[in-house]
């Protein structure tokens, strides 16, 4: 069998397993439950080749054991030590057994505090830039355009810089006041919404903070509204493979 | 009237997926209409960010998708491996997230090099152009090994030479010169988790970063970006088709006929231009149209599924 006749009958399993997949759609049947099932096995297999050949194999087993030349000869010692990993790691499974399972929390203790170590560095990695650039200007300092101006202009169809452009740059202009306005009142509005260790009252702070929860809806919206968009990139994607790989059609 | 409307709500959820597979099915087949689109500021800094890293240096992509996202995500990674491959750009690929990751980005390439094949143009071949780096587990403790040291991180990687041979990867040309994270020209991850927010704390500071995501993923990162730690963004199949609109038309670069089709108001002087070979439209202007289709027959159904139920309250007298 030639290349072209496995690459055909390789695409129409796969469409028929969409067809199967997406028959739930209509209802609950036995078409849906075994497709889905060859899904979870072949997945799950394929996970565990995966992990013995891209990480075990390469990151343990080679380097405990040592490694030789293609023509035989010496390449770089075994490090035995990394024996003492694979006892480590199988007492995780001991998890199972009830009188033995407090010899799991060992590795997942090892685990845990190495995340944890981690995470000292990483939270100001992650959140400093945010914080830093939550800082913003709210009073305008230019007044010669309502707008922002751009720092070049078009000479004789090439862009060239303004002279003044230095000058330009560390201007506000009153529609990027606005903006950082619009920002700040979200940003601080959305965290007075989680102030939950002191008592909100006053009409004006309760009021702040019911627009707290407004700004999160919103949020909550849009990334509900992307969701929407990502399911429909993906079953737009499968009908694409079915109609456009398989049948031919539409190519 | 009311009655009708009422009725509205009635509508069985299975001809509701009829005429959304009908009506999908039909813009995939008929209807090849590539919309003018205005890519958004964010995708437009990851194209400038594409197209701008020093070409000497490779470039490591986190490729953390699998065919559960493969609607967007592949969008993504076929558009940023093809402008990669025009511009000459040697590339790392690897994940940190699952093991079938690393599959399905070895499919893309091999998909985008026989299309460069049928176009005449050069096929990038692994360890000369290219390196595939397979899976590294527990992204927080790779990402952190990258961070402290590539050189052990990666050192005991090998791959194939061009004689067949397995290798050490650092033996390859594509790292030549690289012996830390810092040494790359640009750091890319395509992923539909949250192992591009491990990547920014552990690698942010010491790379220049740019995301491509799912949708889901977009709202997500966009502090990231606003706070400079991405430099650029695509999100979901509208970034995917941002980032091919950008490969054919360039930024702020004017067409044989004068015209600039893709303007960065905020940013003029800044003039990228298309990619000069290849494939530039791919998944995403294939499937853009269908997903604006999508979208308009979910807001109806959802205008109709709400008048329909105001309706029904008019009758039953629940509402003045």
């Amino acid at each position: 069998m030639n290349q072209e006749n496995l690459t055909y009958i390789n695409v129409m399993l796969g469409s028929l397993a969409i067809i199967g997949l997406y028959s739930v759609l209509w209802r609950e049947n036995l078409v849906y439950r075994t497709v889905e099932h060859i899904f979870l096995g072949l997945a799950a297999g394929y996970a565990v080749v995966g992990l013995w050949k891209d990480t075990l194999y390469i990151q343990w087993w080679l380097p405990m054991t040592g490694k030789l030349t293609d023509d035989g000869k010496f390449d770089s010692p075994g490090f035995w030590p990394y024996m003492l990993l694979f006892p480590i790691g199988l007492m995780a499974y001991t998890v199972f057994n009830k009188e033995k399972s407090w010899m799991s929390r060992i590795p997942i203790g090892i685990i845990l505090g190495l995340w944890s170590g981690q995470q000292i560095q990483i939270y100001w990695n992650k959140f400093g830039p945010m914080i830093e650039a939550s800082m913003v200007p709210l009073i305008p300092t230019a007044t010669d355009s309502f707008f922002a101006v751009p720092t070049t202009q078009l000479v004789n169809g090439r862009i060239e810089q303004k002279a003044n452009a230095v000058q330009i740059l560390a201007n506000l202009y009153p529609t990027e006041a606005i903006n950082n306005l619009i920002f700040l009142v979200t940003l601080l509005s959305a965290l007075a919404y989680f102030l939950f260790s002191v008592d909100i009252k006053g009409k004006a702070l309760m009021g702040f903070n019911k627009l707290g929860r407004w700004m999160l809806m919103i949020g909550f919206g849009a990334i509900f509204g992307s969701t929407v968009m990502a399911r429909f990139a993906l079953v737009i994607d499968r009908l694409a493979y079915i109609w456009q790989d398989w049948l031919k059609l539409g190519v | 009237m009311w009655k009708l409307l009422a009725d509205a709500q009635k509508i069985k959820r299975e001809y509701l997926f009829l005429v959304l597979v009908v009506s999908l099915s039909a813009t995939l087949i008929g209807l090849k209409k590539a919309l003018p689109q205005i890519p958004d500021s964010n995708s437009m800094d990851l194209y400038a960010v594409m197209m701008t890293s020093d070409p000497n240096k490779p470039v490591f992509i986190q490729s953390d998708w699998t065919n559960s996202t493969r609607g967007e995500s592949r969008g993504h990674f076929q558009g940023l491996v093809r402008s990669l491959m025009a511009t000459n750009r040697k590339f790392v690929f690897y994940s940190v997230a699952d093991p079938q990751a690393p599959q399905v980005a070895r499919d893309a390439i091999r998909t985008i090099n026989q299309e460069r094949k049928k176009q005449g143009l050069r096929e990038y071949k692994p360890w000369d152009d290219y390196l595939d780096l397979g899976l590294f587990p527990n992204a927080e403790n790779s990402l952190n090994a990258f961070s402290n040291s590539i050189k052990s991180a990666w050192g005991g990687r090998r791959a194939k030479d061009s004689t067949g041979r397995e290798r050490p990867v650092f033996d390859s040309p594509v790292l030549q010169g690289v012996t830390k994270i810092e040494d790359c020209g640009a750091y890319y991850v395509v992923s539909a988790s949250n192992s591009i927010d491990i990547a920014i704390e552990r690698l942010g500071t010491k790379v220049t970063m740019g995301g491509l995501v799912t949708g889901v993923m977009g709202p997500g990162m966009l502090p990231y970006y606003r706070s400079g730690q991405l430099k650029g963004l695509t999100i979901g199949l509208v970034g995917v088709y941002d980032l091919e609109y950008m490969m054919e038309h360039g930024i702020n670069t004017a067409d044989e006929a004068g015209n600039i089709v893709v303007k960065n108001r905020t940013k003029p002087e800044q003039v990228i231009p298309p990619v000069p070979e290849g494939t530039t439209f791919g998944q995403g202007a294939t499937n853009n149209l269908a997903l604006h289709i999508a979208l308009t027959l979910m807001i109806l159904a959802i205008a109709l599924g709400n008048v329909g139920m105001i309706a029904k309250k008019k009758l039953e007298g629940g509402t003045k």
